[in-house]
């Protein structure tokens, strides 16, 4: 998941997609996010790069829909419904995960696990 | 014989006084090194102790030159190798160097990231033509600087057509530790200073590899120069270039620069490896009369005895024809004017019957046809004068070459010092940045400042009437129309009893204010139907703008309360107020809670709750928008 200036950014990706669920006048994904290009990177407790201003999944809510669809804690979200989530703003990635007019989310994410067992696959 | 002895004095006690004058100015410096404080001062006193010593060695080298010229002269003469020497020099001209710029090519990440203070470095240049040394004012440059830019313009007058213009760049680490590269001097003044004068005077020449070695003049007595012992900012050469005639052109030019040093010296400037300048050159022979005098002119094909008088004006590629002297001085129009350029022949031819000497023919091209012109001077030397004057003007254009072509205009950089000096050097991008995580500071310090001229405004008694809503009393219970428990906010109720209308505000002169007085609290501020009146806002500003508002009337004003269905909120469309009615109707799924830390644990039982209490949200937002913390959402 490393990002070298100039070449494409390559990731084994996971498709996840998560019913919202309807809580009162909410609708809610059960997850918290962090990172985007406006936060320091620096900061971010589950990226291997430093540097890396990406979406991630900080905290799963238990029991709720996005642990239900397979979310974990420390996913980078590279996509949300086709949108990118690579180079966005902290909320604008929010804005992007909580349309009120969508019911279902389906994210791309990645983890190092998927690329570890990917390369355990091929040998 | 005699004369050239006291010409050749005259010009040793002239080197012999320009180097006194110079070892006054370098002790001088070396005081004032030694006295300042000011790191500015430092550096200034530091560059004038370079240029004198680069002025004194270049001085030093003329007289040894000139020494050794003198000896082979006589050497020559006894040897009587005489005859003729049909050695022609070329004119002298004058030499104008200006507009100096050398781009620097700065890291990406050196150039973005935000550690601290800024690597500065002075730099300045020294421009040398033979033993004529000039020096640039000192530029300071730090990350902010796209190029370096020297304003000054540099002549250097007589200067023969063959001449080598050094360009010297010279930097300085300008931070109070330079002890990474100039250790070994430092120690080596240690070891001068503690050793005794005499002993660690030897030992730092000896140590110097750059130290002058004694020369002798033409007293006979030896001038030993020792490098006095320099405390303070010490200039590296960083780059070099030389140029010379080819490199003249009458427009601005690229040249390339030697490198000398690498990132690991401390006065290293990323330098992209060119320098641009404006190299001009004005010979004298275009520049001055070469010859004059009065002459007969008579063309060719015309009538044969008729030849005009007329006073001659040799200079720049053309011949002036006066009918007078005095109209040459008065500066009146020439009667008919020759062109002597590279394309000119000029032959003398035989002797007329009519006539007592030879006849010079000046023949050009002009378009298509060829015109010659026939000159005949009063006398044989006359004549032989302006064949020889043909002669040296054509040698010259020949050494000279580009320049002769046009006349290149050479500024004179005027005496007076611009009155102003920007403290800090900066370019454009220096004026021009707002820090991206600073944007809401700044935008908010502006809109801060206009709320502070509204509250002037107000004392003054001229407040819109928008500004009565936040006279409310601030004792009045705002937990009146509270609920607690619930997920949502809503803006004071006295809004909605009010009778101020909130349309008005768009001819107030904050038209900010309203908008934020109503979206504060209702925060999840993906407003489904923004006004089209207020520019849309990011959440993080309106937070922000209300945490200002709220600060500055006394406190928090938030409740909350029932989805629109609630009687008390009512009256808001009545109102004509759109605001209201979004920040109460059921907001968008997004109510996010926002954490400033790391370990984002939500207080309550169940797992959806929202914090209520005024204080948690006004830190939660105020961490929000601290650009240290690392935000998270719940989505």
């Amino acid at each position: 998941m490393s990002f070298i200036p100039g070449q494409p950014v390559t990731a084994v990706v996971q498709r996840i997609e998560i019913r919202k669920l309807r809580q009162g006048e909410h609708l809610i994904l059960g997850f918290s996010i962090g990172g985007g290009i406006d936060q320091d990177p620096g900061q971010n407790p589950f990226s291997e790069d430093k540097s890396d201003k990406g979406i991630y999944v900080t905290r799963v809510t238990p029991e709720g829909p996005a642990e239900v669809a397979g979310l974990m804690m420390g996913d980078k979200v590279m996509q949300v419904n086709g949108w990118d989530m690579t180079m966005v703003t902290h909320d604008q990635a929010r804005k992007r995960l909580t349309k009120k007019n969508e019911d279902v989310v389906r994210l791309l994410v990645t983890r190092k696990s998927l690329e570890q067992a990917v390369r355990h696959s091929m040998m | 014989m005699a004369s050239m002895n006291t010409s050749k004095d005259q010009r040793d006690s002239d080197i012999q006084k320009k180097i006194d004058h110079e070892i006054r100015m370098r002790d001088g410096a070396c005081k004032l090194l030694a006295a300042c404080s000011q790191r500015d001062q430092a550096l200034e006193a530091s560059k004038s102790l370079l240029t004198c010593n680069t002025r004194i060695m270049a001085y030093m080298s003329e007289l040894q030159r000139m020494k050794e010229a003198q000896v082979m002269q006589r050497v020559a003469l006894r040897s009587s190798v005489a005859g003729p020497t049909d050695d022609r020099l070329p004119c002298k001209g004058k030499v104008a160097i200006s507009d100096l710029r050398i781009p620097l090519m700065w890291k990406d990440t050196e150039y973005f990231k935000n550690k601290g203070e800024l690597h500065r470095c002075a730099v300045f240049c020294l421009l040398q033509v033979g033993a004529e040394i000039h020096d640039t004012d000192m530029v300071m440059v730090d990350r902010t600087l796209t190029d370096i830019c020297f304003d000054n313009t540099i002549v250097f007058s007589e200067t023969s057509p063959g001449f080598e213009l050094r360009v010297e760049l010279y930097s300085c680490c300008s931070e109070e530790d330079y002890s990474s590269g100039s250790t070994p001097r430092k120690l080596a003044s240690k070891l001068s200073s503690s050793l005794g004068r005499s002993a660690g005077k030897k030992l730092r020449v000896a140590m110097d590899p750059g130290a002058c070695s004694p020369i002798s003049n033409g007293g006979g007595a030896t001038l030993l120069l020792p490098l006095p012992s320099v405390v303070g900012p010490k200039y590296h050469l960083l780059a070099h270039t030389t140029l010379s005639l080819s490199h003249v052109q009458d427009s601005f030019r690229t040249h390339d620069l030697n490198i000398s040093g690498n990132e690991d010296c401390s006065y290293w400037v990323p330098l992209y490896g060119s320098v641009c300048c404006r190299l001009a050159a004005q010979p004298h022979c275009m520049t001055q009369q070469m010859m004059s005098g009065c002459l007969k002119v008579k063309q060719l094909g015309g009538d044969l005895q008729s030849w005009t008088n007329i006073y001659g004006v040799l200079k720049g590629t053309n011949l002036f024809c006066y009918h007078r002297q005095e109209d040459m001085e008065a500066n009146v129009e020439p009667v008919f004017t020759i062109a002597i350029n590279k394309k000119t022949i000029i032959g003398v031819s035989e002797k007329d019957l009519h006539s007592k000497a030879q006849s010079i023919c000046i023949s050009n091209h002009y378009g298509g046809e060829e015109v010659t012109h026939t000159l005949s001077a009063d006398s044989r030397e006359d004549t032989h004068r302006w064949m020889e004057a043909f002669w040296q003007q054509f040698y010259d254009m020949s050494q000279w070459k580009q320049c002769c072509d046009d006349l290149m205009k050479i500024e004179l950089p005027s005496p007076r010092k611009p009155a102003l000096v920007a403290s800090k050097q900066g370019s454009l991008y220096h004026e021009m940045v707002i820090d991206t995580s600073d944007d809401i500071n700044t935008v908010t310090n502006i809109l801060t400042r206009r709320m502070q001229e509204l509250e002037l405004r107000n004392q003054l008694g001229t407040s819109p009437h928008w500004m009565s809503l936040f006279e409310e009393s601030p004792g009045r219970p705002h937990t009146r129309h509270c609920l607690p428990h619930s997920p949502l906010r809503c803006p004071w109720p006295g809004l909605l009893s009010s009778d101020a209308s909130l349309t008005s505000d768009s001819d107030s002169p904050c038209s900010t204010s309203p908008c934020s007085r109503h979206s504060g609290w209702a925060k999840p501020l993906s407003l489904s139907s923004p006004s089209s009146r207020f520019r849309p806002r990011t959440l993080s500003l309106d937070a922000k703008l209300s945490t200002l508002r709220g600060r500055g009337y006394g406190g928090v004003l938030q409740c909350s309360c029932q989805p629109p269905s609630s009687s008390s909120l009512a009256p808001i469309p009545a109102q004509g107020v759109p605001q209201a009615t979004l920040s109460c109707s059921s907001s968008t799924s997004s109510n996010s809670s926002s954490e400033g830390s790391h370990s984002p644990e939500l207080s309550d039982g169940t797992s959806f709750s929202r914090p209520s209490s005024a204080r948690r949200s006004l830190r939660n937002l105020r961490a929000k928008l601290d650009p240290r913390n690392w935000l998270q959402s719940q989505v």
